[in-house]
């Protein structure tokens, strides 16, 4: 997928600066202030973007850290066995979470990149290489792996109404749900 | 994350991408200067004085005589180039003193579509008083005078799309009442064969190459775009690799040279509503020599065109039933409609699309290029509707 959220805030924020706010009237303040605060939650949201992912399993790390500090130091004491307990709980279940959450994003994004250009490739040289009437299989499995990915491009994209018939398209939600390796 | 950096091309690839993807000279010149240029500074902002001093400047080249620009102001509409309307106050060669509307159009750092303005130039240049089309009075080939490469055209009175009707971005899905069909209907047929009939061979075109063999403009055309597509793709796609090589070994032999304007549709001509006259075509920038077929298959794409009010029928453009408009441009022209030659173009037509909005259109705005960054990048997401429909295609022909 192309339209990647970075390239649009990018993109968003370049028409603020160099065509939106040069045209918001100088004796509207309030406009003024809103357009200007509109490019700063922008470029915030852009640094953030890439972060959040790691921000969150720091976060989780260093909660599983006083979690399990804390139930230790708890083990004895009375009065506090429920909550204790739920905490025990909850601490193994995020612990199970981060140990799941080990690629970063932009390893998932770099591998995805580094397949499409193999496989890229290696078509090219495949169809220049042979008589296309005898690669009719590679070519269905192209046209197959084809139709799911689009699908999914195009229900992530469908608010933007390119689509003829958006009803006919499954929610994004429900195509990206699968388990890995689940195609 | 790319293992050649696209935005920085080394001159190697860019020899290497050259030598793999022969291409007509001119469009070899632009889509090399694009590269040489690319890892240079993002687009700034230009001030319309700084428009009209270069404009000034371009005109103070051709003439001799004095002049003044009088009332600049910025025009939108379309994706790819800048555009200034001015008036001119000078002494018009074979008129005497005027006031002329006219426009400047001006490409960006780098345009969702890299193309000739000596190209633009020449064949409006060549088709002026044969089709009715904006005329054009000075090009600055290589951005000399302005920032970046520009010509000058008259302003073309009418409008793209009716008063009342309703469009997306870029004229997709403009509504073409009943009472402006038959009108313009007759004369978007009539003029697309025209344009396939001119006797290109009289005319001052040398921008343009001319092909050798029955399909050398199919080849040349074939490396352009899949040349764009190595040049300027991100991710890459699988379909779009098939697709190429089912266009490699499946292209149909040239049976007439024509000119192509290459974007001959709905939203690219104006007509004055009182009389519902075309008065301009515009947006000459991808005309080549080659197959009709291309520009047939553009001008009938149903993304340009509706359903008539019984719900089943499409109208090409709006404005008339497809068969109808096949037949009238047959018997217009003189040249035969090969089905399969359309089939084929279908395909071909995606595949440009896609190589624009997707890789074109994505490097673009990554890097900063345009003057409309976010309308390209908003435009670049009709690439998978349009890939799907490629699919489509491609799995009726496998």
């Amino acid at each position: 997928m192309e339209l990647r959220p970075a390239l649009q805030i990018k993109s968003v924020i370049k028409a603020m600066v160099d065509v939106v706010l040069p045209a918001v009237d100088p004796h509207n303040k309030l406009a003024q202030e809103q357009a200007r605060l509109v490019v700063g939650m922008l470029q915030l949201l852009a640094r953030h973007l890439p972060l959040i992912y790691r921000y969150d399993r720091d976060e989780l790390s260093g909660l599983l850290a006083l979690a399990n500090a804390l139930q230790e130091q708890a083990r004895n004491l009375p009065g506090i066995e429920g909550a204790r307990h739920a905490l025990v709980t909850s601490a193994e279940a995020g612990s199970d979470v981060l140990e799941r959450a080990r690629a970063e994003p932009g390893e998932l994004e770099a591998a995805n990149f580094d397949l499409r250009e193999r496989v890229g490739a290696l078509i090219t040289e495949m169809y220049a290489a042979n008589d296309f009437s005898s690669l009719k299989h590679v070519s269905e499995t192209i046209a197959m792996h084809s139709r799911e990915q689009l699908l999914r491009e195009r229900a992530w994209l469908v608010s933007q109404g390119w689509e003829s018939n958006p009803q006919a398209l499954p929610a994004i939600e429900e195509l990206i749900s699968r388990a890995p390796g689940g195609w | 994350m790319n293992r050649i950096d696209k935005d920085r091309p080394t001159h190697d690839w860019i020899e290497q991408l050259r030598r793999r993807f022969p291409c007509e000279r001119e469009i070899d010149r632009v889509l090399t200067r694009k590269l040489q240029r690319r890892a240079g500074p993002p687009y700034a902002p230009v001030s319309l004085e700084t428009l009209v001093q270069g404009t000034e400047a371009l005109i103070r080249s051709e003439l001799n005589a004095p002049f003044e620009i009088l009332e600049a102001n910025w025009l939108s509409g379309g994706a790819s180039k800048l555009q200034m309307a001015f008036k001119l106050k000078w002494h018009q060669p074979e008129v005497g003193p005027a006031l002329t509307p006219m426009v400047l159009r001006m490409e960006p750092s780098e345009s969702i579509t890299e193309t000739s303005r000596l190209r633009e130039y020449q064949v409006i240049k060549a088709v002026e008083g044969y089709l009715p089309v904006p005329p054009t009075y000075w090009v600055d080939a290589e951005g000399r005078f302005l920032p970046y490469p520009a010509i000058v055209y008259g302003f073309a009175p009418g409008v793209a799309k009716p008063t009342a009707s309703s469009s997306g971005v870029t004229g997709v899905g403009t509504f073409m009442p009943e009472s402006v069909r038959a009108p313009l209907g007759a004369q978007y047929v009539e003029h697309l064969a025209r344009l396939h009939t001119f006797d290109w061979r009289q005319a001052r075109l040398d921008a343009f190459d001319k092909p050798a063999s029955l399909t050398q403009a199919l080849e040349w055309q074939l490396n352009r775009w899949e040349r764009v597509w190595e040049e300027d793709i991100n991710e890459d796609v699988p379909l779009m690799r098939l697709t190429m090589a089912w266009l490699r070994k499946n292209m149909p032999a040239l049976d007439h040279v024509s000119l192509i304007h290459g974007d001959y549709r709905v939203g690219n001509f104006l007509f004055t509503e009182e009389n519902n006259w075309i008065s301009a075509w515009l947006d000459w920038e991808l005309s080549y020599l080659g197959d009709r077929h291309e520009d047939l298959c553009w001008a009938t794409k149903e993304a340009f065109g509706h359903l008539a009010e019984d719900g089943k029928t499409f109208l090409v453009g709006g404005l008339m039933p497809r068969e109808e408009f096949f037949a009238a441009y047959e018997k217009s022209s003189g040249l035969s409609v090969c089905p399969a030659t359309l089939r084929y173009y279908e395909l071909f037509n995606n595949y440009k699309c896609v190589a624009i909005c997707l890789a074109t259109g994505c490097r673009a705005t990554r890097n900063g290029k345009t003057h409309q960054d976010v309308l390209v990048a908003w435009l670049s997401g009709i690439s998978y509707t349009l890939m799907d429909e490629l699919r489509r295609q491609l799995e009726e022909v496998l």
